[in-house]
This record gives structure tokens, sequence and C-alpha cells, in this order.
């Protein structure tokens, strides 16, 4: 921090409410070069209110610290580069060969996402199968790669572990990892200052375009038609393609046919939900990286209360171990209990058997009084053993209770529990049910 | 009343991790002050301390050199300034309060996703607050749900008495003013006993001991707060 800029910052503290001078002041990055001072806003928005509210006592009192001129400026010190001036194009394209391009793109992959520190379980054992191959051989194995599943689940570090291998692999190769709204950012920015044609030449030379997300592309049809084409040249030219998506694909509504049709020229890989033993490695794993031995039973105790996504499994092993340094505790199953006793009072708040019954009903289109009726048929009675067995499951009500709550009695409820772990190992399709329902009630 | 009071608030202490009072919540102002996690999500109800949370985290990041921002966002949200988010991510750290605020807000729900997706790239820190837990938040992206979960969650638990004691005696410390426990005891039987309540009484008696250069006792602060305590006999 320059020493002009300090000094008119505790004076200005004074002035201000901590709040507004937080959200308005604080943001602001000095630079100062002799008697000038130049000052960065994060975005326009702050610099328009900064100049309304606040630039002319600034002036005052930086002409009191001695500062002959100062400017006001969109950007950041740490770029030097007001945006104001330098719009934010896409990167020059790339002269041939040289690998121009390359190191500005670069910096969109993140280097941590490999395929080292990524947990290999049966959730996702095929889409790292299919993954490692596209990253051995871009443009040929696989193209597109799609991998799609809920959020928080691995698509963005699989489909960066591929991006860092081929970069690895070839150092010269352009890579270039965006959400699909980069995309369509850059795409707008390009229109405004008349780029588009520099916006094309740039993602129709990369050797691979990895991009994430592409549900948010739904209902913006220009942005498809220009990634239709753009995916058409890559294609052509057999460089590689890999799109992640939060559902198949081709069930997203608002994009184009021909968009979905190109996609299911590749290869779409699934990624579920971990499964119990992948969840308590993903911790071990995670928990190693980050220099903790985290006892088997903690994270067996962890992997089995949380069960939604790797995300939130992430943050609770990131709450446990904090909670332990700071604490300087050992990190036992009842340390983990105590840490993450509000996480799991929440959870256990949000599953009832009357949440679990709403859910499964809605699930399968059937109404929760079908669920407590005396009816057999198997278009009920399936739901009813499903949700029997989760609220056996997920809640810690006694058998009874649980019959009661479906107007049966303890026997039909242990029945149930049985027929359904037969059946997930038998039935694809039921298995599957179940896991989605699980997710559901568990995120 | 709640804004009011952080104004006030601000104005006279700034907001610090030193004026906060951690009570059960050391382990969470441990973490903010450790400040290594690039995510952080805390929730409790109004009037536990989460705007000074985040305020102190601020005043903690630009004293160790660092340009952070506090989002308010129910002002923002009102204004419809989304633009307010905007290249955020050059800076060292992002606060987002009353995340709650954006809930069923498609707009906001999908440039806070944005956000946290650009501040992961750039390595830039993220502390959200909100009055309830990621998961009981009725945020319509569950993308974004996901990403506020990416992190410790922390619960701030409100202070018991003992713990309001000792936040208004260092609040009072913090302003150079003693306040006696027993005054402390006194203010929590006859006065609301939230902490915001309890500290615009502190306000009170502040002004009042300046201008009548007087101690504060039990006697003074029944002069002074007389009016504004709840009688004995209807307590």
């Amino acid at each position: 921090m320059q020493p002009v800029w300090q000094r008119c910052l505790e004076r200005l503290e004074q002035e201000i409410p901590a709040d507004q001078f937080n959200q308005w002041i604080r943001p602001l990055q000095a630079e100062e070069e002799g008697e000038r001072m130049t000052l960065y806003a994060p975005n326009p928005f702050v610099l328009d209110w900064v100049n309304d509210h606040y630039r002319e006592r600034m002036e005052q009192l930086l002409g009191e610290l001695g500062m002959q001129s100062i400017g006001f400026s969109v950007g950041s010190r740490r770029l030097a580069a007001p945006v104001e001036k330098v719009p934010e194009l896409p990167p020059m394209p790339r002269p041939a060969g040289t690998g121009a391009a390359v190191n500005l793109r670069r910096g969109n992959l993140n280097r941590e996402f490999t395929f080292d520190n990524f947990v290999e379980g049966k959730s996702n054992s095929l889409a790292k199968a299919a993954a490692a191959q596209v990253a051995e051989n871009p443009g040929e194995a696989y193209n597109p790669l799609a991998i799609y599943g809920g959020t928080g689940l691995g698509k963005t570090h699989l489909m960066q572990a591929i991006g860092n291998t081929i970069l690895r692999k070839n150092p010269n190769a352009s890579v270039a990892y965006l959400n699909s709204e980069n995309f369509f950012q850059d795409m707008v920015k390009a229109l405004q200052h008349k780029a588009i044609d520099e916006f094309k030449r740039f993602y129709r030379s990369l050797d691979a375009l990895l991009i994430d997300d592409i549900q948010f592309f739904a209902g913006k049809d220009y942005t498809q038609e220009e990634f239709f084409h753009t995916f058409n040249a890559l294609l052509d030219g057999q460089r590689q393609i890999i799109i992640t998506c939060d559902r198949f694909p081709k069930e997203v509504e608002g994009l184009e046919d021909r968009l979905k049709s190109r996609f299911s020229w590749g290869l779409t890989v699934a990624i579920e939900p971990p499964d119990l033993e992948t969840r308590v490695a993903i911790l071990k794993s995670k928990a190693a990286q980050g220099g903790v031995a985290l006892p088997s039973d903690v994270a067996f105790f962890m992997g089995e209360r949380i069960r939604s996504h790797v995300r939130e499994l992430e943050g609770a092993l990131r709450r446990v171990i904090a909670t332990a340094r700071f604490t300087n505790s050992a990190i036992t199953v009842d340390f983990a209990k105590q840490a993450l006793s509000d996480l799991l009072a929440v959870q256990a708040k949000l599953v009832t058997i009357e949440n679990i019954q709403k859910t499964v009903a809605a699930y399968y289109k059937i109404r929760v009084a079908d669920l407590r009726s005396n009816r057999r048929s198997r278009s009920v009675a399936r739901p009813r053993q499903i949700a029997m067995a989760l609220a056996k499951e997920l809640t810690s009500h006694s058998l009874p209770e649980i019959g009661d709550a479906f107007g049966r009695d303890h026997t039909t409820v242990l029945y149930a529990c049985n027929k359904v772990k037969e059946l997930r190992e038998a039935d694809q399709r039921l298995a599957e049910d179940y896991a989605n329902l699980l997710r559901t009630l568990t995120t | 009343m709640a804004a009011q009071l952080t104004l006030d608030i601000g104005l006279r202490d700034g907001a610090t991790f030193a004026l906060f009072e951690p009570g059960a919540n050391l382990p969470l102002v441990a973490a903010l002050e450790a400040a290594e996690e690039p995510f952080l999500f805390l929730w409790g109800p109004v009037g536990c301390g989460r705007t000074h949370l985040l305020q102190a985290a601020c005043h903690h990041h630009a004293s160790q050199g660092g340009s952070p921002v506090y989002l308010p966002l129910p002002a923002l949200v009102a204004q419809g300034a989304v633009a307010m988010l905007e290249g955020l991510e050059q800076l060292g750290l992002i606060c987002l309060d009353d995340l709650e605020a954006v809930a069923g807000e498609p707009i906001w729900e999908r440039a806070l996703f944005n956000l946290y997706n650009r501040a992961r790239a750039a390595g830039t820190r993220l502390i959200a607050a909100a009055a309830s837990p990621p998961q009981t938040l009725p945020i319509a992206l569950p993308d974004l749900r996901s990403r506020l979960a990416w992190g410790p969650v922390f619960q701030l638990q409100e202070l018991d008495d003992a713990g309001k004691i000792a936040a208004l005696r260092r609040r009072a410390a913090g302003r150079g003013l003693e306040l006696p426990e027993e005054v402390g005891q006194w203010l929590l039987r006859r006065c609301e006993r939230d902490l915001p309540s309890l500290l615009l009484q502190l306000d009170r008696l502040d002004h009042a001991s300046l201008a009548a250069q007087r101690r504060l006792t039990i006697p003074f602060v029944r002069s002074v707060l007389g009016a504004a305590t709840t009688p004995p006999d209807r307590a």
C-alpha cells in the first residue's frame, strides 16, 4: 500500500460509515508516481459512484497530502491496464506455429485439476476412462466429449485435467477453457468492439476448446449459432472439443437441435453422485492434499452423513480441519460430530418422514395419500417401499414409527428395506431412482 | 434498525476483529483472521454480528495491503445494480452480506454463480453471510447453491448473557470507557437483551458520560437510561 493513499484512507475512514467505506473506497487500488496518483475502480459502476460521491473530497485530501494530479480509471493495479481504453478482447489469433496465444489462454486452466488428484469410484470411472483417452489422443479418441452430471460432482475437474494433460504433452498446444458464460461475454464484447472476426479466428484456431456448463447457452440463439460454427470448424480440423452439462445434453430445453445432434457424434458420459466408498476416498485424498491424516472412522462418519456433492464434502472437511487447528484438538469422530453439529442439525431438519413421502410421491408422480393408502398395485407399492427404505436410511426413527407413518407395521418396513436393497443391485433403473432421491433429500 | 446501527457503530468504533466478542464463535473468527480459506460461508440470525465480521474481514485484509470489497446485497438487488459485481475478481477479498436477498432472483443468482467461478479462477477469496445455511436458502440455481457450500460453513452462535456483557465491556474499552461488570449485569436485567439494542444503550451512555464527565456507575447509568428501561415491577 502506498503511503499517501494509506494516509488518505485513514482520513476517509473517519468520515465515511464503515459499510460505505468498505463498499466504495476500499476496493479502489492506488498507483503513485511521484506527485501523480491513479485510482483504479474494479468496474465502471464503482467508478461512477466514487465520482459522484467522493471524488471531490478525495481530491481535496490528496491535494493536501501533496498530490498534484489524480486520475480515476477502471482497472486494477495488478493488471495496470485500464479496461476503458483497451477493451478486453479475446486474445489475438495465434500466428501459425508460434503458439503466441497459448500463454494468454493457459491462465484459464487451473493447474490444480489433474488426473492424479481425481478420486475415481464406481460413479465416475467411465467418465474418467473416457477423459484419459481424450487426453492421450486429443481430436482422435472421442470428439466431442460431453460430460454430464449434477453440480459439484467433478465435471470441471475432469475437463480441466484433460486440458492440463494436453498441455503437458504438447506445451505448444493452444487450449482454451471457458464457462459458457465467458464465451457469451467474449462474443458480446467482440461484437461491441467490432472484433468479431478476430473472435472467430481465435476460437477456430484452437487445438482444444473446453466449454463448461453449456446448459447456460439455452435461449441464447446468436451465441449458439456462433458456437455451432466454431464447433464445426474445430471438428473439421480434428481439434478436440469437450463440453460439460448439468444434464443429458439432449434434454436441455432451449438448445438448438442441430447442436444437440453434433454432441451425439462423439461420446457422452455421465458422472453420478459418488457412493459411500468414493466419498470416503475423496475425503481422505483431500485431507492428505492438505497435509492432514484423516482417520478412517472420521472419513467414514463424514462420508455417510454428507451425501450431496463433492463441494459440500470438501467444505465440511475444511470446517473440521480448521476447527481442529484453532482449538488444537485431535480429529476424532466425536470431534467431527461436534464441529459439524450445525450442519448435521440442518440436515436432520430437512429429512423428515413427511418430507421423504412428499419427495418420493413427486418423483413418481403419485399422491402422498397413495403412499399411505392400502393400494397394492406395483405403481404405488414400489415407491412406498422406496420411501420406507429412505426413511430408514435417512432418519433415526424406529421401524414401528416408520411403519405408522405409512399405515403399516414394522415387519412391512423391514421387508421393504430388504426388497429395495436387493432391487438396487439387480435393477439399474431403480438404483438410479434411489440415488436421485437420496441426493434430492440430502442436498 | 440493523442498518442504522451498523452505520453508527461503523463510524464510532470501526468494525474490527478486536472489537468482536467471539463467545462460542472462536473457530469462525480464527478462520476469518487466518484468511486462508478461499471460500467461507457464515450464517445466523440478525443481530449476532454477521455484518461486523464481514467488515472486520475487509479491515483486516486492507491492513495487510489488500483491496477488499463489501457488498450489501439487499440494497444492490433493490437498485438492480448487478453491474457492481463486474471485475471484482481483480480484488483480493469479496464479502457478500445478506445473501438471501438474491434467492429467487434469476439474474442475481446467475451473476453470483459467475462471480464465484471468476473468483475461484483468479484466486480471490470470497466470504458470504446469510440468515440461513446454503442447504435451506431458497436459491433456485443448484450450481450456485453447491458453490456456497464449497468452503467451510459456520453457524454464528448467539452470545449468552455473560458473552453479551463481555461484548459490551469490550466495545466500551475500545472507546476508552470502563464498563464495570455489575453495570453490564444491570443493563442486561433492565434493557432489551439483544446485542444491537444493548449497544445502542452503550452509545447513549457513552455520550452522557462524556457530557457529564462521569464514570459509568449504576446510579449514573440509572439516571441516564431511567426512561428507556423497563421498571423492575413490570419486568
